[in-house]
């Protein structure tokens, strides 16, 4: 990575991501959570939902399939995606998402420094990504942070 | 399906109900890596997660939040949710038994925080975090 302070604030290119109910239910699956508010209509609407919702971790699935790709995301900063790690990941949630969402998805590098530890240097990255509804809520916004081993 | 819960029934110091998963399996990697999006081959391919040391492949640290999403949602609604943020401490490997577990650390101004945490069969803690939520109020 370069200048890291040049890359504060840097912002990508938003994407579209549609939510299929299948998508949900794959997901949803995968991680083995039977809870019916993911996968039943009619439950979730008799718990106070408008349709099926998506899970608390499901903004991956949109950054990962609709977005430009990890890889290329870590092009972009300079950041060699072989020394990375997964350090942090926040999730805060302002509207429930649904099927037949469009979601429109925003990601800036929000924070960036470097530190020097007895291993030796780290980076440490956080991109911050904006879920935005086809009404124009604000829905969720997802924090990761990354750390590259220098 | 959670129960009715109320502002007035949860108190600091409060545990959430525990979640153990079944093992993690290779397969269980494979679908998650199609769920999710997330195909570094290191948690899907065995000769790239011995490359890098592991032995094998390692799960997705992402499904082991979602256990911790699925362990929260079992006690607390999703509309009631506000935050989950999780640090992550130690790889997670096929055959390992994920246990979620937490309890309340503050009641205040209408949000309750709990520390939460992940841990396999031998103690080892995987994950650490917080989540918040808001809950109706009785009266």
């Amino acid at each position: 990575m370069g200048d890291l302070q040049e890359k504060l604030g840097l912002e990508f290119p938003a994407y579209k991501f549609v939510v299929e109910q299948g998508k949900i239910r794959e997901f949803v699956q995968a991680v083995g959570d039977p809870n019916p508010v993911y996968v039943n209509s009619e439950t979730a609407r008799q718990e106070g939902y408008q349709n099926v919702i998506a899970p608390p971790t499901f903004g991956v699935c949109v950054e990962m399939w609709g977005g430009p790709g990890f890889e290329n995301l870590m092009k972009e900063l300079g950041v060699n995606a072989v020394r990375i790690l997964h350090a942090e990941e926040e999730f805060e949630y302002f509207k429930e998402i649904n099927p037949g969402d469009e979601i429109t998805a925003t990601t800036r590098v929000s924070n960036i420094f470097r530190k020097e530890g007895k291993a030796g240097a780290m980076n440490f990255v956080t991109l911050e990504t904006t879920h935005t509804n086809q009404r124009a809520e604000k829905v969720l916004i997802s924090r990761m942070m990354i750390v590259e081993r220098l | 399906m959670p129960v009715e819960l109320y502002w007035e029934n949860v108190n600091v110091g409060d545990e959430m109900p525990v979640l153990t998963k079944e093992p993690i399996t290779e397969l269980q990697l494979v679908k998650y890596a199609g769920g999710s999006g997330d195909f570094n081959p290191i948690h899907t391919v065995d000769a790239i997660g011995k490359k890098a040391g592991f032995g094998g492949v390692i799960a997705h640290g992402m499904l082991v939040m979602g256990f911790m999403g699925q362990a929260i949602t079992n006690w607390v609604p999703n509309k009631y949710l506000k935050k989950v943020k999780t640090r992550f401490v130690a790889v997670t490997k096929p055959q390992d038994i994920i246990t979620v577990s937490g309890k309340v650390i503050k009641k205040e101004e209408n949000l309750i925080t709990c520390e939460i945490m992940a841990k396999d069969q031998k103690g080892e803690i995987k994950t650490t975090g917080q989540f918040e939520f808001t809950l109706p109020k009785k009266s």
